[in-house]
């Protein structure tokens, strides 16, 4: 149940964002009660949408001078619960915080507001011959803030790297309502602890970053495509491990299975994927025109000789955005396969992707689940996609076990627990899986020195000392998501 | 036939709101809360609640389907309301969620629990039935022909009740005839001097019969040339704001169809298409008009169905959808449903032929119900392609709303002001001689909000202007 504010409290946030802003109908608040991770529900007591960086940090210190926890919501895109509200907490959306606040083109700079999305910056940069590179599937709608405080990654970062790279400076509004800001211009080094990059990843634990500085890259001059078919799953790992065993540096290599493939095919976003083969495998190298050719050619000999079927080249722009866009829409693609889906993501080392996604097919059938993949393959990024209906309790059951075999498996492996997705509130009870104790606690100790009194994003990322893991929810009313500690 | 009145979709227990919603599970479940939908949708962009966003609208029509919401709630009421009904979020949507069919159950849900406001009910019944439209609009004609309706555009306050009618006013105003300055225009050269004009042939004038874009000898009489059964028999939706305040389309629509080799018959029985009622929640007003255009479109034994309007084209290809829940008229309306096409998409088909030069620059924007709804971008741009010396401007973000939608401006005075605002900024800053937009409505809203403005308001469909290019190359006579 989410819990009201008192209207001394609501009367001095509208005051603060104006009344229209602040949302406290229960039937309103609907929309707030999960982000892109479905499987979790519960009701704020309040969302606010602030303007401005000063506007939050007035909210801020209102809510927090009661006690009043914040979650912070960007496009509500994440798929590890990031977004998840938790009991009694306010959600602070930062979707009206749209504008891009300066481009500098000879800096290769751009500094924005935390609710501009990935992709418009890109557009609005292009002109420059500049982009953002780091690249989330989400792009077109996840926003910067979500980026930084997920530290989001994307197809190019195998080559390019992941958000963390291209941050270089933040204005944050702190617990209290304190304004810091970290990091110094990209055009000047910065001194002592780089308490940047420390806050970049912090999954709304830290605070909130109001203003987001951003090294640009130079457009790359020339790109070549490629799209490899291989009959089974196996022979497109072996693929990407002889690609980058061979010295090749992609900026992406990217794997899709057959039930991505017939998502795909089925919606809107049709890439012209073959149907019915093993993978498709994406293949794209970047850079100066020259020697390109070379490199794609090195690469298709690469899928040669691990038996892929066939090899083709995108032959225009258009061709190679409609392979991406196949791509990069694969998860909501997979609405049409099935109700309801659970991205799994984790990080193998690449040598290990063949027996990683042949025991994930194994999983699979232990647990009568269709599992579909689509990752980034080339840094051993895997992301199953679970197919299940919801209204099917004993199909939900399964999913949680399939879901924790799959973590297992991948640690096990010697990956982790995530790759991109974050650890929200989804992963968190992995955290163990791959932190000691001495970890957990160091962990702990850092978000303290932010937020001692965990009033950003509670039971979020770190566990607390004794574990109370929250509950998937099933097609009843969803506020009892929190309300009970189980067993972990 | 006109006798059958058509079981509502939600069936005897309509009392249960949920039910219409409920039978539609199917198509709400395949939305994933991916959130790709939301900087498609212009009112989330600009008020950056998540319950005007797509995704948040269909999460409340989730939710009265899983009882945890009312359909009488007031914010069920008040954000599906909100709705522009542009469909923007239908293309981006990775899982084909049907949104505009979700919207049309959601509004009946809504529009059961809370009646409509008067000017929607008014608006719905005037539009419903020809007697009650044929007066409504001679009187329209009267207040735009003695200028009346331009000047209560202009002097009327801009707030209250009098802003709503001065809104009406100018919308009316709006919808005259805007090719006149276009038709007075001299090729290359003077004032008209637009890039394109400039690249054209200097020795094509207009009315030159032996001018090099006319392929075939303009002696042929073209309509008994092209319409000896060469291309498909065809009846042309007349319509109700089409037929009350933009005859003139109709007819340049006709004769480039013509022109263009098909057989255009009339349809006098043909009805509104009663998109307005589905947009306004007036599922069963919508069925029993889709029923009328059904009886007369096959009594008149076409091939295929024409309409020059956007909004009228998407919802008469949806009719099969309409009648999802009734067996008897589901396959008969979908057998329609397929017949119904664009005036562009037969124009692009058929070539179409050029006609003489019409110098002129024209800022073009898409029709939601064009470009979303029906997937038809480059059509209308073909028809003016065919146009020598007319160079289209595709403004920014032309992709996006005008804010017309229905009475949107009337129902939501700021919100569909902002909107409005910012595309009538967007003509301007392609400064063509004319805007140009295949739709009725957003001609109306355009058009109005250059007029607010004080800008020069001449507003075309793009029909007119290949209607003028055949007229100058001497094809009608």
């Amino acid at each position: 149940m989410s819990v009201p504010l008192s209207s001394k409290t609501v009367r001095d946030l509208r005051s603060i964002v104006g009344a229209a802003h602040v949302i406290t109908d229960p039937d309103r608040l609907l929309a707030y009660e999960s982000d892109g991770l479905t499987q979790y529900r519960a009701a704020p007591s309040a969302a606010v949408l602030p303007a401005s960086s000063d506007e939050v940090a007035r909210v801020v210190e209102r809510l927090h001078g009661e006690g009043i926890a914040i979650v912070p919501r960007g496009a509500g895109t994440g798929l590890s619960g990031g977004a998840l509200p938790s009991e009694g907490a306010v959600v602070l959306g930062t979707a009206r915080m749209n504008r891009i606040l300066e481009v500098d083109p000879d800096d290769r700079l751009a500094v924005v507001q935390p609710g501009v999305t990935n992709a418009r910056l890109t557009e609005a940069t292009r002109p420059f011959d500049l982009y953002y590179a780091p690249d989330p599937s989400s792009q077109s709608t996840c926003t910067l803030g979500g980026n930084v405080a997920e530290n989001s990654g994307g197809p190019h970062c195998l080559k390019y790297g992941v958000t963390s790279r291209y941050v270089t400076g933040l204005t944050v509004v702190l617990a209290g309502g304190r304004v810091a800001r970290l990091g110094g211009s990209g055009r000047v080094a910065s001194g002592g602890l780089d308490l940047t990059g420390l806050f970049v990843g912090s999954e709304g634990c830290f605070g909130i970053a109001t203003a987001i500085e951003v090294r640009l890259l130079p457009l790359p001059a020339s790109v070549r495509t490629l799209l490899a078919i291989f009959d089974t799953m196996e022979a497109a790992g072996h693929a990407v491990t002889g690609i980058i065993g061979s010295g090749l540096m992609p900026a992406a290599v990217e794997i899709i299975d057959r039930a991505t493939i017939e998502a795909v095919e089925a919606s809107v976003f049709a890439a012209g994927y073959p149907k019915g083969v093993g993978a498709a495998l994406v293949v794209e190298f970047d850079g100066t025109e020259a020697g390109l050719d070379a490199d794609a050619d090195r690469a298709e000999r690469c899928c040669l000789e691990v038996g892929a079927r066939e090899v083709r080249r995108a032959r225009s722009e258009e061709e190679r955005l409609g392979l991406w866009k196949g791509r990069k829409k694969a998860f909501g693609a997979m609405g049409r396969i099935a109700p309801d889906l659970l991205v799994q993501d984790a990080t193998v080392p690449r040598t290990r992707l063949p027996h990683v996604l042949a025991s994930i097919t194994e999983i699979g059938k232990q647990y009568e689940l269709r599992i579909a993949n689509v990752f980034h393959a080339g840094d051993g990024n895997l992301h199953p996609n679970i197919l299940f209906d919801r209204a099917d309790p004993d199909e939900l059951e399964r999913v949680e076990r399939a879901s924790h075999e799959i973590m297992k498996l991948c640690v096990d492996a010697g990956g982790t627990i995530t790759g991109e997705h974050g650890v929200g509130i989804d992963k968190r009870a992995y955290m163990g899986l791959v932190h000691n104790e001495t970890e957990l606690d160091m962990l702990r100790r850092v978000r303290g020195v932010f937020d001692a009194d965990h009033l950003f994003n509670p039971g979020k990322v770190v566990p607390d000392a004794v574990e109370t893991p929250a509950e998937p929810v099933g097609s009843e009313r969803a506020s009892a998501a929190h309300a009970e500690a189980g067993a972990p | 036939m006109a006798g059958v009145r058509v079981a509502s979709a939600a069936g005897p227990g309509s009392d249960t709101l949920a039910s219409a919603l409920e039978a539609q599970r199917e198509r709400l479940l395949p939305c994933v809360h991916c959130g790709f939908c939301l900087p498609a949708c212009p009112t989330y962009e600009r008020l950056g609640d998540e319950n005007d966003s797509p995704r948040g609208r269909l999460h409340l029509m989730q939710a009265v389907v899983d009882g945890r919401l009312d359909a009488a709630s007031d914010a069920f009421h008040t954000h599906i309301d909100r709705c522009l009904g542009c469909r923007a979020c239908e293309p981006v949507c990775p899982s084909g969620v049907e949104y505009g069919t979700l919207l049309e159950l959601a509004r009946e849900a809504a529009a059961r629990a809370r009646p409509p406001a008067l000017p929607t009910r008014l608006l719905l019944s005037v539009m419903g039935s020809r007697t009650a439209r044929s007066p409504f609009f001679v009187g329209g004609r009267m207040l735009r022909a003695t200028g009346l309706a331009s000047l209560g555009a202009r002097i009327l306050p801009s707030e209250g009740v009098l802003g709503t009618g001065r809104l009406g006013l100018a919308m009316l105003a709006a919808s005259a005839d805007g090719t006149d300055r276009i038709r007075r225009a001299r090729p290359a050269g003077g004032a008209h001097a637009s890039p394109l004009a400039e690249g054209t042939s200097p020795d094509t004038t207009p009315a030159d019969p032996e001018s090099p874009n006319v392929p075939s000898s303009p002696s042929d009489p073209p309509s008994s040339a092209f319409s000896a059964g060469r291309r498909a028999r065809v009846g042309l939706l007349e319509g109700c704001v089409q037929k009350g305040l933009f005859e003139r389309i109709n007819a340049a629509t006709a004769r480039t169809l013509r022109f263009n080799g098909y057989d255009v018959v009339p349809v006098p029985m043909g009805d509104c298409c009663g998109a307005l009622h589905a947009h306004g929640g007036d599922l069963d007003g919508a069925r029993r008009l889709a029923q009328r255009n059904m009886d007369a479109f096959e009594r008149a034994d076409v091939d295929l169905v024409v309409t020059n309007a956007a909004g009228c084209g998407a919802a008469m290809k949806e009719y099969g959808t309409l009648f999802d829940s009734d067996a008897d008229l589901a396959d008969r309306a979908g057998a329609f449903a397929r017949r119904v096409r664009d005036v562009s998409e037969l124009l692009e088909e058929a070539g179409p032929r050029p006609g003489a030069e019409v110098p002129c620059t024209l800022a073009y924007d898409h029709p939601c119900h064009l470009q979303h709804a029906q997937g038809l971008a480059h059509a209308p741009l073909a028809v003016l392609g065919a146009v020598p010396g007319t160079e289209v401007r595709v403004i920014e973000g032309a992709d996006e709303c005008c804010g017309g939608a229905g009475i949107y401006g009337i129902t939501h005075p700021d919100l569909g002001g902002r909107i409005g605002r910012d595309k009538v900024a967007a003509v301007r800053a392609a400064a063509g001689d004319a805007a140009c937009t295949p739709n009725p409505g957003c001609m109306m809203q355009i058009g109005a909000g250059l007029r607010l403005e004080g800008a020069r308001a001449d507003v075309v469909h793009p029909v007119e202007i290949l209607d003028e290019s055949y007229r100058k190359a001497g094809y009608y006579e």
